[in-house]
């Protein structure tokens, strides 16, 4: 391996750390509130439905998958949550949202499975047609939640708000189930080569169908995070926050070809695009500006993801020398 | 009671006479029928919007073809071609976009059927229609003119934030000015700390003011583009411990825009100081108003603004009553 492209390619794995701690250098001299210990913990707490979102969306990415449809899962049950269990208890709350999440999850992962439909396709129509059926219901009305669920917001666990304590819950579990279990040992091997995982005997279909799940299921409680914390819910909830998703599980070094990067790595991903949210707010920016380093981030988290596809491939072909004959 | 010729004459006469002006006036418009065509209710202020409408209409005895696109633009086509098609004597519409409802007027100007556009006015062309819409530049500017001279009358100077809509909204972007015409009058009281863009979004509407909270701790002026963000408003103030009511040494001067049913209740609680209140009865007056004087072939402004009003501590007790925001209030809290 030559010197260079192991550089390059050590620079490329880091990127997103060395990004953020361009970003906050920059936010931090522009102002000092920014690296107040409570505005971290501000970010942190912005970024949970987010993170708990881009949790879910890694297990997709990680089988060379993907799910456009997590926003309007998010929208689908935060909406019947608010219409027909307005007085059920946060608990009971959060379990429908589990299910129903659960629930669509599986209907994403039998049509791609089982119809062998392209994700991206299965996953753009769901939301749609998830998104359609969240305004009917709702007659395209903004919602609101009572006081039960708003203030979970300002309620703590052992000390943790929380906001952060579910995003806590859900990253551990998330850990887990990638790190320390046959199945995300598997999952891992069907993102790398699917060929490979088959012919070796995997439940290919049953790992994505799960996959697919585990993205529903995080999508719904990265919803009920979300409506804790704003209290309502609106025909432009969720809207396109499956983008943000996807940059954020890219920026954390997750591929979209599938078999690379780690939940650890996405929750880092979705802190990084809070930051530059809570940067711009920080320092007052220009409300034009913001569209544009945003859009700039998810273009560097995709270029990133490319070039290091690109240097890896090129870096683990083999080279054959040709036998010299005396 | 004993009736005599000349009295039965009489009433027999103004009883035929009043049945007959009846019937003449039912079937004036009642064979007549007006697409009410909505993009989508998202808030109170639309959903009081087409009730008002629906209700207007029905009592000059029009008939209604109501649909909503839920902000779909091809939908919205459809929607009124399906009108055109039914050969309805009016179409009043709100879109989402400006420019895409313009082969939809040109549709209607074919078909030589009415266009109103409520709230909204589209992108400018060659086509005809009519937009009703609010004065948001000067009614926010009235608005937030109040609210300055709170902030100077207690002697201190104030940090001030403004929660911005789209910036692809004109309604938006005239809110946003009129803010900042008034606050520009006053250098010495206000200093614009936060420009706060928020997309309509109430995630980042929450978000971004609690950013700007945690930046400037000592923001104590506020003002939102529209009072749909009331509860993100509201959850992050209490949560940065600056929701106390007018009267309070920590009040956040607040100012609202719109006039929703809640920024009335915020008005009488003390928590709000002024609301730029668009009139919703004056709009929805104006639209059908404007259908009727097409449909008889008089000329009609492309554009016809609803001058609004700022409803405030001060005037509340007088204006309360044109602000549509207390008639809903009312109903839901009688007595």
């Amino acid at each position: 391996m030559k010197i260079g492209s192991r550089a390059l390619l050590l620079i490329l794995q880091n990127a997103p750390y060395i990004l953020f701690v361009v970003l906050l250098v920059v936010f931090g001299l522009m102002s000092d509130r920014f690296f107040a210990i409570a505005n971290f913990r501000n970010i942190i707490i912005q970024a949970a439905p987010i993170a708990i979102l881009a949790i879910g969306m890694t297990f997709v990415l990680l089988t060379a998958q993907i799910d456009l449809s997590v926003g309007g899962i998010m929208y689908l049950t935060a909406t019947v949550l608010a219409l027909y269990m307005t007085g059920a208890p946060w608990p009971v709350g959060l379990a429908a949202v589990i299910f129903m999440g659960g629930f669509i999850g599986a209907l994403n992962g039998v049509v791609v499975t089982r119809l062998g439909v392209a994700s991206f396709i299965v996953t753009l129509a769901t939301l749609f047609i998830l998104r359609g059926i969240a305004m009917y219901l709702s007659n395209t009305r903004t919602l609101m939640f009572g006081d039960e669920i708003l203030t979970l917001n300002r309620a703590t666990v052992l000390g943790i708000p929380s906001a952060i304590f579910a995003f806590l819950v859900v990253f551990a579990v998330a850990w887990v189930i990638l790190h320390q279990t046959p199945f995300g040992r598997q999952v891992y091997a069907v993102g790398g080569d699917p060929e490979a995982a088959r012919k070796a005997g995997l439940p290919v279909a049953r790992i994505v169908f799960f996959c697919f799940v585990i993205a529903g299921i995080c999508a719904g409680v990265g919803g009920f995070v979300s409506i804790t914390q704003i209290g309502a819910v609106g025909p432009k909830y969720g809207d396109q926050i499956e983008f943000s998703a996807i940059a954020a599980a890219v920026l954390g070094g997750v591929s979209l070809f599938g078999g690379r990067g780690s939940v650890a790595g996405t929750v880092f991903g979705a802190i990084l695009i809070k930051s530059v949210q809570n940067g711009l707010n920080i320092i007052n920016a220009d409300p034009y500006i913001y569209p544009l380093v945003t859009a700039a981030i998810i273009f560097l988290a995709v270029a990133i993801d490319g070039l290091r596809t690109r240097i890896i491939e090129r870096l683990e072909r083999r080279t054959i020398r040709p036998v010299s004959v005396e | 009671m004993a009736l005599n010729r000349r009295d039965f004459t009489v009433g027999a006469l103004t009883g035929l006479a009043a049945l007959s002006g009846m019937t003449v006036a039912v079937r004036a418009q009642g064979s007549k029928t007006i697409a009410v065509l909505f993009d989508g209710l998202y808030s109170e202020f639309w959903v009081a919007g087409i009730q008002i409408i629906r209700e207007d209409l029905k009592k000059r005895g029009f008939e209604i073809m109501e649909a909503i696109s839920d902000q779909d633009d091809n939908k919205q086509f459809e929607q009124v071609r399906a009108a055109i098609a039914r050969k309805v004597d009016g179409i009043i519409i709100v879109q989402t976009d400006s420019n895409a409802v313009i082969p939809a007027i040109r549709a209607a100007n074919e078909a030589d059927i009415p266009m109103v556009h409520f709230n909204r006015p589209p992108a400018p062309s060659d086509a005809f229609s009519v937009a009703i819409q609010a004065d948001n530049q000067k009614i926010s500017r009235d608005a937030v003119t109040y609210s300055c001279e709170v902030a100077k009358a207690s002697g201190k100077k104030h940090k001030a934030a403004i929660l911005i809509g789209d910036l692809g909204d004109p309604n938006a972007i005239q809110r946003r000015d009129g803010f900042q015409e008034a606050v520009d009058q006053y250098p010495d009281v206000i200093e614009v700390v936060a420009k706060i863009p928020t997309e309509w979004n109430a995630d980042t509407a929450f978000a971004g003011l609690t950013n700007a909270l945690q930046a400037n701790p000592d923001i104590s002026f506020l003002f939102t583009s529209s009072d749909f963000l009331i509860p993100q408003i509201q959850q992050a103030l209490k949560t940065a411990d600056k929701w106390h009511p007018v009267g309070n040494e920590n009040h956040v001067i607040f100012t609202g825009f719109d006039g929703f049913p809640d920024a009335y209740a915020l008005m009488k609680d003390g928590y709000m100081d002024a609301c730029g209140v668009q009139n919703l009865f004056y709009e929805t007056e104006l639209a059908i108003q404007a259908i009727l004087d097409l449909q008889e072939g008089k000329k009609v402004d492309k554009l016809l603004l609803d001058p609004g009003f700022a409803i405030t501590q001060q005037n509340i007790e007088e204006k309360k009553e044109e602000m549509w925001g207390y008639v809903l209030w009312k109903e839901k809290n009688p007595g």
